[in-house]
């Protein structure tokens, strides 16, 4: 399902042998591997067989909410390690302890997280693993019940926003509708495009493509291009409700 | 991977410097064996009573014993076949289960062992200690205490009654008929099996000099060639390109900055830790990389198939002490419930030479696939260590992925040379030789 016409510039997901170099084909499990999108601004984490067995795990209806958690979280540690690469450094020299000079870099800029309530905020925890007392701001969209539209309800950011590098946080990119709206908020406080770093676990192609034509200069990082959508907008296979799975508030 | 000829590596315990000690029941053997060991002052010196291996005893045997009726004196008693079999594996530099033999009993206690492993200098006491053949040709050195026998009776009759729970009746009843016929039989005849025989034993004490002096001569060359095979290994590994065993982490503006911020002397210490826990769980993930998967297939919450990975077996960290302690709060990070064992590696101060002196995994290692941590190789040496400790514990070598913060490319490249099939995986590279000071920046001590 969903093999996406070649003009798109999208390459469906699909099974492969995966591990590193120094093992033979033949002795390398298969596994999903991301599809493939030709923006240069869409940036995919490496599919090495760590990763794909944590979005194994993430994915797996079975898993418990402990597992979820703790899981998710690593992939996020990941995708926010990737992302922070993508921010300017400026050279440094250092001493070091054994007394010698050592030519490093040191980050240059401020910034702040976005998260779009209320999956995005299950991000947060992975965000400050890596940057300890970093701004978080907060934006809450919802799907508008009687025009099936995202509308905006709330956001509160930094007031100096138009200043920092802002990461935002959403777990699973199905439409982009809702980031899209959340970057038309950042962009409308004064934060430039090129400056914005979306993240996520697991992206649509329908989603992204829509979401990378729109803003040709925001860089997305996702871990996972899956095969689709279904008709009622979930990402397939996908993991389910990425908030109610994180949060636990799933009715069974 | 089949090209590649690994070079060889032997640990200082390998070819175990083994001291046997024989000579009458009562004369001292323990005590000299004792006098050694303090004299030494070594921690890789082991005392191997061969009390240990008597043999199991039949029910009928058992009840002889029982009424002191059993000649516990004799060569018979003595199990050599599995004393061999260990002696060999020691001599080997590989480890060894030592029975556990009861005396209240006259049984093995089932089940439970003693563990050797990596000693320097074992001292085997026992009174056929120089008995059979196959034991004097490990043997490196042969003592034989030589005591007058009216002191070995005293000192026998009081241990027997004191320790031992017998009355004076029947410990003299065993000396008269087993231990001293047995004397003149097996154990006297020993004697020309010495390279040294040592009279009055304990109170001797310029034969106890002369001894220990031999013993930290032939350890003390042990200790230059395993220093010298590691410089020699240096000199060949330097033209060899390192194989993509080895993964050195993509130096990324991030990882630039946060070398950057570790690399500081100003950097303070809560930042350090911060940084250097940020950096170690990157590490950890990037070794969990190397581990083998197997396929997978799980349904989604939708109830679609998703085709992934799982690992293929569980992972046991070993932290190399002090140092890869270093590494903790990044590997709980990753993994979580994580086995961890460790091993405790000095260096010598006057010789350099890396020492192992405590180990504690866990017992079904070879089960794991095992992340060896450490933050530094310089010269290589105590990696070389801590993987054939690993290896000798029936971990494969393909199953171990060395985890670093720096390293020097003479250090890796004499890990890679040795032991070919071992993933390492690497923060940065120091080009030159470089002291450990991580752990001291990150314990502040």
């Amino acid at each position: 399902m969903a093999t996406a016409a070649p003009d798109t510039g999208v390459e469906s997901c699909a099974a492969a042998p995966i591990g590193p170099s120094y093992r033979e084909k033949d002795q390398k499990p298969q596994a999903t591997v991301s599809g493939k999108i030709k923006f240069d601004t869409v940036h995919v984490l490496p599919q090495t067989p760590q990763l794909i067995a944590l979005l194994t795990i993430i994915r797996d209806k079975n898993t418990q909410r402990g597992d979820f958690i703790f899981y998710s979280n690593r992939i996020i540690r990941l995708l926010v390690e990737e992302g922070l690469n993508h921010l300017p450094v400026e050279g440094h020299e250092v001493t070091t302890p054994l007394g010698r000079t050592y030519a490093g870099v040191r980050f240059e800029g401020k910034i702040c997280g976005v998260s779009i309530m209320r999956a995005g905020e299950s991000m947060e925890q992975g965000l400050r693993d890596c940057c300890r007392s970093v701004r978080i701001g907060k934006i809450l969209i919802q799907r508008d019940e009687e025009t099936a539209q995202p509308k905006l309800f709330y956001h509160k950011l930094p007031a100096d926003i138009a200043d920092r590098w802002v990461l935002l946080l959403d777990p699973m990119n199905a439409t982009g509708g809702s980031a899209s709206m959340a970057v038309e908020v950042l962009k409308s406080k004064g934060v430039a495009e090129e400056r914005i770093l979306f993240l996520n676990l697991i992206a649509s192609p329908e989603g992204l493509e829509h979401f990378a034509s729109k803003f040709p200069k925001l860089r997305v990082i996702t871990a996972f291009i899956d095969e689709g959508l279904d008709d009622k907008n979930y990402i397939v296979p996908g993991l389910g409700d990425f908030g109610d799975r994180h949060f636990g508030t799933l009715n069974d | 991977m089949s090209e590649v000829r690994s070079l060889g590596y032997s640990p200082p315990w390998h070819d175990t410097h083994i001291i046997g000690i024989a000579g009458s029941s009562g004369s001292g053997k323990t005590s000299v064996a004792a006098e050694l060991v303090r004299m030494l002052n070594l921690p890789w010196v082991v005392v191997l009573s061969m009390d240990s291996f008597y043999k199991e005893l039949t029910p009928d045997q058992s009840k002889l014993a029982f009424q002191n009726n059993y000649d516990f004196d004799s060569p018979d008693a003595i199990d050599f076949d599995i004393l061999v079999d260990r002696l060999r594996d020691l001599k080997a530099g590989k480890k060894a289960e030592i029975p556990i033999y009861s005396f209240e009993k006259h049984q093995r206690v089932p089940g439970k062992t003693t563990t050797i492993y990596s000693c320097h200098v074992l001292i085997l006491e026992g009174i056929f200690a120089l008995y059979d053949q196959r034991v004097l040709d490990i043997l490196d050195m042969k003592i034989f205490v030589d005591t007058d026998s009216d002191i070995c009776l005293a000192r026998r009759l009081a241990r027997d009654v004191k320790h031992r729970g017998r009355d004076v009746r029947g410990a003299l009843q065993q000396w008269h008929r087993f231990v001293k016929p047995n004397f003149e039989l097996y154990v006297r005849p020993q004697m020309k099996n010495a390279d040294i025989a040592i009279p009055r034993g304990i109170d001797n004490i310029t034969a106890i000099n002369m001894v220990v002096k031999h013993i930290q001569r032939a350890l003390n060359a042990k200790s230059e060639a395993h220093l010298k095979k590691i410089a020699e290994l240096g000199q060949q590994v330097l033209e060899k390109p390192l194989t993509d065993n080895i993964t050195i982490l993509e130096q990324t503006s991030q990882l630039r900055g946060i070398h950057t911020i570790l690399q500081d002397r100003k950097t303070s210490r809560e930042d350090f830790i911060f940084y250097f826990d940020r950096l170690a769980s990157l590490l950890v993930e990037k070794a969990m990389d190397r581990m083998t998967f197997t396929s997978h297939e799980v349904l989604t919450p939708l109830n679609l198939p998703y085709k992934g990975l799982r690992c293929a077996s569980a992972i046991c960290g070993v932290i190399v002490l002090r140092s890869g302690g270093v590494f903790e709060v990044g590997l709980k990070r990753v993994v979580p419930d994580c086995k961890i064992g460790r091993l405790l590696l000095q260096s010598n101060i006057r010789t350099g030479e890396p020492e192992l002196h405590h180990l504690k995994v866990p017992p079904n290692l070879s089960n794991h696939q095992v992340l060896l941590l450490d933050p530094q190789i310089a010269s290589g040496a105590a990696a070389l260590m801590a993987v054939r400790v690993l290896k000798d514990h029936g971990v494969e070598e393909g199953n171990i992925v060395f985890l670093t913060y720096m390293a020097t490319k003479v250090g890796l490249g004499r890990l890679n040379a040795v032991f070919p099939e071992m993933k390492i995986v690497v923060a940065g590279i120091e080009v030159d030789w470089t002291l450990r000071w991580i752990d001291e920046k990150y314990f502040g001590c």
